[in-house]
């Protein structure tokens, strides 16, 4: 097991290589460089400005020092706003985005398999129906439509929740609600409907029949037998669920305004801040490749027919 | 003993059970419809769905205002399907003026006021304007669905975003589709060094977050609605790519095959002629699944201020106009965001019965 883990983590080195090869690659080669600006300057200037971020040098040597500070945490200086570097932006708003992304995937992933496990014991009930429902509705409706709505009823008719605002603000907590709910609602409802079919696998199955043949009570064969066996496709869709909470995250960030990363993602990539974007970049997708290897994990831990030599 | 021939002649090919009752062999996509027909919630989203697609395409011969028209004196009125533009100017314009009256404590309106309210009057009678060719009284003009920012028909751009909507779920969708099939198949296909190459790329991508690859390519590309296919076509092809990949893999080792390449066929020719055209039924329903998801990207792009830009629209343009002066001016929201949600959904509904009517275990049940 523990060989396992290990060569699971190395494996991620050359994933997180290849992202940043391509992520550079595709930085360098974009066309629009960082000081095109409808001003034009003169030739010394521009030589002193390609010293001063190193694109004097050659290619390969470019691309080793960017590497070396990736390795230290550093990204490279922000091309539009020349007094931080990248990763003093990434540092100070990636807290908000994690807080955020975290608690929404939690409140999606509990509420999912607990209307799922009701929805199941309840099949063909209006209990059912009406969870089902709501799942469908929650799939089918846009995050961008969910947070102006409620936006709408709870912040400006009902005037019970502030509209935006931050908890560094001076509402403080209460601001997170509202996006919270916004952000898990659609992976509450695919959680909640996978959870419910996989319910109604495992509860038929015999293992589940000889530990009520035994006299178990419902709560035990439910919280120690059927969810055991129901949770596998749970875990496998996490990782998934959060690459769209990450995705999602940027346009909840947009309309309840939270200084999160991905509102700096849309706006340096409507600046075209090149290395910016790319810090972006490899910071999302290290989060997801990690988040990844813990679901694998997870689940290695869960399934007991798996076994990783 | 029974004989077989009781009264009437048998067919040669007919085919019979165990009690002598004809069997008539069904295709798969008739047997498939059969099924789907049953489903109540599947076919309200056929019907719906249809009849989005009519109006869509229907959207220039409608008696419906021009989607870019603006009438800058007709910003902002609310719904109405009763009363014209003019009569609700008229009004915005007394109910002002009165706030005013109140405010300054008094009970009649000055000379000035008095002049304004009558020039308005006498315009809505008698100002016209030239639209499409015709002279038409543009004040008596109706908003069923009201208007935006710049006065144009909110009914009309609902139509025309769906149209765009619509347009680019299936564009995006068949090209992603056929992108994934080529891919996929030359995979499965030629197998070995190949095949892992490709794979690896595939599984390299699906460890990014695919939308800011999205956001990432239309910042370099610059905004246009050509680079936005572009942009969906080349993340999206990943899973298809996969489907059909494990398609190509279960098939190619077939007899038919075999038979084929005996007879000397090319390997492309057996992927296009032969392969594909087995998994097409799948490809189809996978589809169908992924038409929903393409409209969202794209009207998430939108909402971002990255994807369709005026005078165009699509439902995530007019979404992400409305969201500044949603208190005021909430019929700006709520229209496009009941449309698309009530499309999607009855997309989504289609999608599940779809898939449902098409698995294999489901054969032959009703």
């Amino acid at each position: 097991m523990t060989k396992y883990i290990i060569k699971r983590f190395l494996g991620m080195i050359p994933t997180l290589f290849v992202i940043i090869t391509l992520a550079f690659i595709i930085m360098r080669l974009a066309p629009g460089g960082p000081f095109d600006q409808e001003r034009q300057v003169s030739d010394l200037v521009k030589a002193n400005l390609e010293a001063k971020y190193h694109l004097d040098e050659s290619m390969p040597k470019q691309f080793i020092r960017y590497l070396s500070g990736i390795v230290r945490g550093d990204f490279g200086p922000s091309f539009k706003y020349s007094d931080h570097d990248v990763a003093f932006f990434i540092f100070t708003s990636l807290p908000h985005s994690l807080l955020l992304g975290t608690i929404a995937l939690l409140l999606a992933t509990f509420m999912g398999v607990f209307v799922g496990i009701i929805a199941a014991l309840n099949q063909n009930t209006w209990i059912d129906y009406s969870a089902m429902s709501l799942a469908v509705i929650g799939i089918s409706v846009p995050l961008f439509v969910v947070g102006p709505v409620l936006m709408l009823i709870f912040a400006m008719k009902l005037q019970w929740l502030p509209t935006s605002g931050w908890i560094t603000g001076r509402d403080g907590w209460v601001t997170l609600l509202m996006p919270v709910l916004t952000l898990s609602f659609p992976y509450f409802a695919n959680i909640a409907r996978l959870s419910r079919s996989s319910v109604l696998d495992v509860i038929r199955s015999d293992y589940v029949r000889t530990a009520k043949a035994k006299g178990l009570s419902q709560t035990v064969i439910i919280l120690k037998h059927v969810l055991k066996g129901a949770m596998l496709p749970i875990v496998s869709y996490l990782g998934p669920a959060f690459s769209g909470i990450i995705t999602g995250s940027v346009v909840v960030e947009k309309i309840f305004r939270i200084p999160g990363l991905g509102n700096f993602f849309v706006q340096s990539s409507l600046n075209r801040d090149y290395t910016m974007i790319m810090g972006v970049i490899i910071v999302y997708s290290t989060i997801l490749i990690l988040m990844n290897f813990l679901v694998d994990i997870i689940y290695s831990f869960l399934d007991p027919r798996i076994s990783y030599r | 003993m029974k004989t077989i021939d009781n009264g009437k002649k048998m067919k040669k090919d007919e085919v019979t059970n165990e009690f002598n009752q004809t069997l008539k062999g069904e295709s798969l996509s008739a047997d498939a419809w059969k099924r789907l027909k049953k489903n109540k919630m599947s076919m309200f989203g056929l019907f719906m769905v249809t009849i989005y697609a009519i109006v869509a395409a229907l959207a220039p011969v409608l008696p419906i205002h021009r989607y870019d028209r603006q009438v800058l004196e007709h910003q902002f009125l609310p719904p109405s399907i009763t009363r014209t533009a003019g009569e609700l100017m008229l009004e915005r314009r007394i109910d002002l003026i009165g706030r005013m009256m109140n405010k300054e404590k008094r009970s009649e309106m000055s000379q000035k006021e008095k002049a304004e309210i009558a020039d308005i009057e006498y315009r809505i009678i008698n100002e016209t304007a030239e639209i499409d060719g015709k002279i038409i009284k543009v004040h008596e003009r109706k908003y069923l669905l009201g208007t935006d920012d710049l006065g144009r028909d909110m009914l009309s751009r609902i139509i025309y975003g769906g149209q765009m909507s619509m347009a680019i779920g299936l564009i995006g969708t068949i090209t992603s589709i056929l992108i994934g099939i080529v891919i996929g198949s030359i995979a499965g296909y030629v197998g070995g060094r190949t095949d892992y190459i490709i794979m690896r790329i595939v599984d390299v991508m699906y460890g990014l977050p695919y939308m800011l690859l999205v956001i990432i390519l239309m910042a370099i590309l610059g905004k246009n609605i050509l680079n936005l296919f572009l942009a969906l076509s080349l993340v999206s092809w990943l899973t298809t790519a996969r489907v059909m990949r494990g398609q190509i893999l279960s098939l190619k080792n077939s007899t038919y095959v075999e038979a084929a390449r005996s007879m000397g066929a090319s390997s492309a020719r057996i992927i296009f002629k032969h392969l594909v055209p087995n998994t097409l039924g799948i490809v189809i329903v996978f589809a169908t699944l992924r038409v929903p998801a393409f409209i969202m990207l794209e009207s998430f792009l939108s909402f971002l201020g990255l994807g369709v830009s005026a005078p165009y629209a699509s439902w995530g343009s007019l979404i992400q106009d409305s969201i500044g002066g949603m208190t005021q001016y909430p019929w700006r929201l709520i229209w496009p965001a009941i449309t698309m949600a009530l499309f999607l959904f009855c997309m989504n509904f289609l999608g599940d019965g779809l898939r449902d009517a098409f698995d294999p275990q489901s054969k032959n049940r009703v």
